[in-house]
């Protein structure tokens, strides 16, 4: 059984996606990345992304992270600003029951993909 | 639509007189690919909702993850749908435009004036939704509408722009003119799933003409939970409709009025930011408030963006943002 299901799978997630974006808004180490962007679409990709790095139904590619955060490295886009989402995840995960050892494993999944949000 | 379809071939895609039939346990999204059609993907696996397409009968399981005034709209996720019968494809032709007469204008405030149009033809709307007004110089404007379809005339409010081509051209158009409309258009409308929901309205200047479509339609439709209506201006005179407001509201009470001005306010307006005022006016009901938000799209970013933080959830909250160069 995949983290996904364990911890409730696609209706918790939906309800723990706004909670994440939340964190992201109001942590002024990030929110100015997302100042002009679109709330809704954004909501949808990190539903994306939460499913993704949980194992749940959602295909993600390195090119699909290339592509979606290629404009954001000439506002300054650094490893900083990523172990900040990594840190949100890990507390939204907690929030919905998940054990230290599962986030640990969606973190070094989340940095796996590091150097593509990167562009590196 | 009314072509007989061979029962064993039943799963098929029907676009016009087009058919594409399904394989064998393939999604639309996949039956699209295959027939090489262009369609938008992104997770396959309705999360990402990029696949979105729309249809007279989609199968329920695949609208489950997308809003009410989506799902009522036929819109469904094609990775998710797995039809048993056969799915008629909504036409991707934007509507065609149709001409409407001016049957009624007055002035509502120095710069905002409602017109009554009664269309030639068959119109079909949600009242919130907007329409097109179609100038002879090409340019396009949007504009909300604030009737319902069974008050038989379309209203429109319009505030005069400086120096705005088609705004202009509507606060000189004289009753029995003819205008050039196309639509409706827009995800911003009341949906009847539950009565007892508190609904919030907010917007600002002529963004009142969709809220008021959309209090109207709701206690038409027996809304019984709270409706309350923020309508933000400049100043308490760029507030208009207040006393068929005030009327609305001595009707109906379940609905309540909220003036709000950023100076000079009086005492019957709030002063102070539109979206910390709509914070406020939901109170402690906000957690499981709708909101309607109507205005230009940096109002309507911030107003989501406040209401989203102050614990809102996110798919509760409608908007159709005006671009400035859209809403003259």
């Amino acid at each position: 059984m995949s983290l996904y299901e364990r911890l409730g799978g696609e209706p918790a997630f939906q309800a723990a996606v706004d909670g994440f974006y939340r964190l992201m808004l109001t942590d002024a180490r990030v929110s100015h990345f997302f100042d002009s962007v679109d709330m809704d679409g954004q909501i949808a990709k990190q539903k994306a992304f939460l499913t993704y790095v949980t194992g749940g139904p959602a295909e993600y590619t390195g090119k699909d992270m290339r592509s979606a955060h290629e404009h954001l490295l000439s506002k300054g886009l650094a490893d900083e600003h990523v172990d900040v989402v990594i840190e949100h995840l890990g507390a939204t995960l907690v929030g919905l029951g998940a054990k230290p050892d599962d986030v640990a494993e969606v973190a070094s999944l989340a940095n796996s993909v590091r150097n593509d949000i990167l562009g590196r | 639509m009314s072509q007989s379809l061979d029962p064993a071939q039943a799963a098929t895609l029907v676009f016009g007189d087009q058919r594409i039939d399904l394989l064998e346990g393939e999604s639309v999204l996949e039956g699209l690919e295959r027939a090489g059609v262009d369609a938008p993907a992104g997770c396959r696996a309705g999360t990402c909702c990029k696949c979105m397409q729309q249809a007279d009968n989609p199968p329920p399981e695949s609208q489950r993850q997308l809003r009410p005034t989506l799902r009522a709209q036929g819109f469904f996720l094609a990775c998710q749908a797995y039809p048993k019968e056969p799915l008629y494809m909504a036409s991707t032709e934007p509507p065609a435009p149709i001409s409407a007469r001016v049957v009624s204008v007055e002035s509502l405030s120095s710069d905002v004036r409602r017109l009554r149009l009664r269309p030639a033809q068959q119109f079909t709307y949600r009242p919130g939704q907007y329409l097109d007004v179609l100038h002879s110089s090409a340019a396009v404007r949007s504009y909300s509408i604030a009737s319902l379809p069974s008050d038989g005339l379309l209203e429109l409010h319009v505030r005069r722009i400086e120096g705005g081509l088609v705004s202009g051209y509507l606060h000189e158009l004289e009753v029995g003119a003819d205008v050039s409309i196309r639509g409706a258009f827009g995800q911003c409308f009341h949906v009847a799933d539950d009565p007892d929901k508190p609904l919030l309205l907010v917007g600002a200047g002529t963004g009142l003409a969709p809220l008021l479509g959309i209090a109207r339609d709701a206690l038409d439709q027996g809304h019984r939970g709270a409706i309350r209506l923020v309508h933000g201006g400049l100043q308490p005179d760029r507030l208009y409709l207040r006393d068929e407001l005030a009327q609305l509201a001595e009707t109906w009470p379940q609905l309540s009025i909220h003036p709000c001005v950023l100076r000079d306010a009086g005492a019957s307006e709030r002063q102070g930011a539109l979206d910390q005022v709509a914070v406020q006016v939901a109170g402690s009901t906000l957690g499981e408030t709708r909101a309607f938000l109507c205005g230009d799209s940096d109002l309507v970013r911030i107003l989501q963006r406040s209401l989203f933080l102050a614990g809102m959830s996110s798919a509760e909250i409608l908007a159709d943002p005006f671009d400035a160069a859209l809403s003259p």
